[in-house]
């Protein structure tokens, strides 16, 4: 049997793979890509006709071909059923779209630590009360730490005071505490800051607190002229009230009334019209505030001010 | 002091996080806009523009006022506001009829752009051909020699090449070559102005060849757009050289005294530590030989 003239004619059908190029053409295989600096056909780029659209895409079949000869003769890893090629790493030098992330400053704690050489100790996150018989949180919701009754004996001072709240005294004891730990945070954050812009932390403080203290003035309706004079503020020139124009927006204006009438017509309690906890917090607050003073000094307090 | 925002809760935080500076980044994002008048051509390339960046882009579908070359606070807003480093905006008008910009953010500020205009543009839908696979990566081509060797021409490359890379990985499936990019370009026309660049997309089909590498045949796919390039934004030379640094973590180190050769063998070199040439065994002669009891030999004594 002669099987020549089948193999020839199943030859015939298979197209050839190489191109060939006057200059070797560049490849970036880490972002699949392929650049080819030979001459162009200008005469057939430049008419306006489907010979372009014909030339353009023998160019391009021809560069693809190259581009994906090299992906497949590179190493490959078969997973999930397909075959991959290991691509190498990118070539091109594509821009980042962030800055490089800084390492973290040193808190004030890590840099003593590691004067001291204080190796960092990894502590469960659980911890067995005996009391209860089950594994519980070191600290947070259901926590062994902020047991109310806990432990149920406390012992009294020997000079405290004996109607103390041994317990009340705990409780303010660690607020304090965490308090303590918030403001050594808030300095680590601003001493970090601060270097970050090249300024001592205290100059830093410094020009927060006068821009703070100027956005205040602003911010009543006297534009700051009542207020107490703090030690060494800073002179602000040009502060003034925004006012509505008298004329001229009326139509604005009549919006602006309309929209307060129309809420309060609907019975709107939305925090825009008014904030009822808010509210109610406030009046508490004056209550509570009344009943701790007992009055000693409550009723001196409105004579000072007067009419101004 | 710190105007950071602050998480209120784990969510939010893992947001937030997401979106600060890494060492080795999220894929980028594009945003899509209109100007405040668009052609239909404008329009089919920006559609088309979102259909191949697909999964990491945003299309905004109202009108927007912004002239990125004349006022860049806008792109910088958006870039903020959507986490994204890409944009593409379009817009027409009678002095600039069907623009295209192209450009790029560096930490949410305006890193380079290039203004192109669609001469023409035909569309996926108006090819037939199916689209391509969403988050595809295209094999992408550049032919002629401008592109190695204009200044404008490099930063066209590289910004095209950053726009429809996809996302970047370190194997690529040999069965999913779905589609290339081609760009091309032209000839400068007679009085010296710039060519026209012709970006082509194409749909790949591999087939047998009888050896390894399959034989491409390529069919339009779409859009192909007719491209010339009009204004220019290179990037701060500052601000190029922080975008392009490398982290310390993922950087190469260079690995010393080994090198392969073409067969795939390895060679090293090794140290060998300075020999110690007092030990070193020489021709043994009586008369440098030393006595084991140490003492002096005859002829030393006599002398």
């Amino acid at each position: 049997m002669d099987v020549s003239g089948i193999l020839e004619e199943h030859k015939s059908r298979l197209r050839p793979v190489q191109v060939d190029r006057l200059i070797p053409v560049d490849h970036d295989l880490g972002s699949l890509a392929g650049f080819d600096i030979n001459m162009l056909n200008d005469a057939a780029l430049q008419t306006d006709t489907d010979a372009r659209e014909a030339y353009l895409q023998s160019l391009s079949r021809e560069g693809t071909q190259l581009l994906v000869n090299e992906l497949f003769s590179l190493p490959t890893v078969v997973d999930d059923d397909s075959v991959y090629a290991a691509l190498p790493k990118r070539t091109t030098v594509l821009p980042r779209e962030k800055p490089v992330p800084k390492e973290k400053e040193m808190t004030r704690w890590e840099k003593f630590a590691k004067i001291k050489g204080i190796q960092k100790r990894k502590r469960g996150a659980m911890v067995f009360d005996e009391a209860q018989g089950e594994w519980r949180p070191r600290f947070g919701f259901k926590g062994v730490n902020n047991d109310g009754q806990q432990p149920w004996l406390l012992e009294v001072p020997q000079n405290a005071d004996q109607y103390q709240d041994q317990y009340q005294v705990r409780r303010e004891e660690k607020k304090e505490r965490i308090a303590k730990n918030m403001r050594r945070q808030q300095r680590n954050t601003e001493e970090s800051a601060a270097k970050d812009v090249g300024l001592s932390p205290y100059k830093m403080r410094k020009r927060d607190l006068q821009s703070a203290l100027v956005l205040s003035k602003g911010s009543t309706a006297s534009m700051g002229r009542f207020d107490a004079e703090i030690k060494g503020e800073p002179r602000v020139k040009g502060l003034r009230k925004k006012r509505s124009p008298l004329v001229g927006a009326a139509g604005a204006e009549k919006s602006k009334s309309m929209d307060i009438l129309n809420r309060v017509a609907k019975g709107d309690t939305s925090s825009t019209v008014l904030n009822v906890r808010k509210a109610q917090r406030a009046i508490n607050n004056s209550k509570r505030a009344a009943g701790s003073s007992g009055g000693r000094d409550g009723g001196n307090k409105r004579k000072g001010s007067g009419k101004r | 002091m710190l105007v950071k925002p602050k998480a209120k809760n784990a969510r939010s935080k893992r947001f937030l996080v997401n979106r600060e500076p890494k060492v080795v980044e999220n894929a980028k994002t594009a945003i899509i806009v209109r100007g405040s008048s668009t052609s239909q051509v404008i329009l089919d390339t920006l559609k088309d523009l979102y259909a191949l960046r697909k999964p990491n882009a945003v299309n905004f579908t109202k009108k927007n006022e912004i002239h990125p070359f004349d006022d860049e606070t806008g792109v910088e807003f958006f870039s903020r506001k959507n986490d994204c480093s890409l944009f593409a905006v379009g817009m027409h008008s009678k002095k600039r009829p069907h623009n295209l910009i192209l450009g790029r953010t560096f930490n949410h500020q305006l890193l380079d752009m290039v203004e192109l205009g669609v001469e023409k543009c035909v569309t996926m839908k108006a090819t037939g051909a199916q689209s391509c696979a969403i988050g595809a990566r295209p094999l992408m081509v550049f032919h002629g020699e401008t592109f190695a060797q204009n200044e404008t021409m490099i930063m066209l490359k590289n910004i095209l090449l950053d726009f429809f890379r996809g996302e970047e990985a370190d194997r690529v499936s040999l069965k999913g070559l779905e589609y290339a990019i081609t760009v091309t370009a032209g000839p400068p026309g007679a009085n010296g102005e710039p060519g026209l660049v012709f970006l082509r997309t194409y749909t790949v089909e591999l087939k047998k060849s009888g050896v390894r590498q399959p034989r491409v045949e390529l069919a339009p796919m779409g859009p192909a757009l007719d491209l010339r390039i009009r204004r220019v934004r290179f990037p701060n030379d500052d601000m190029w050289k922080q975008a392009i640094r490398v982290p310390r973590e993922i950087k190469e180190t260079k690995v010393k005294n080994i090198s392969r050769d073409g067969l795939g063998d390895k060679y090293g070199r090794v140290h060998v530590g300075k020999q110690d040439i007092s030990k070193l065994q020489t021709r043994k002669v009586k008369a440098l030989r030393q006595r084991l009891d140490n003492k002096p030999s005859k002829r030393q004594k006599t002398e």
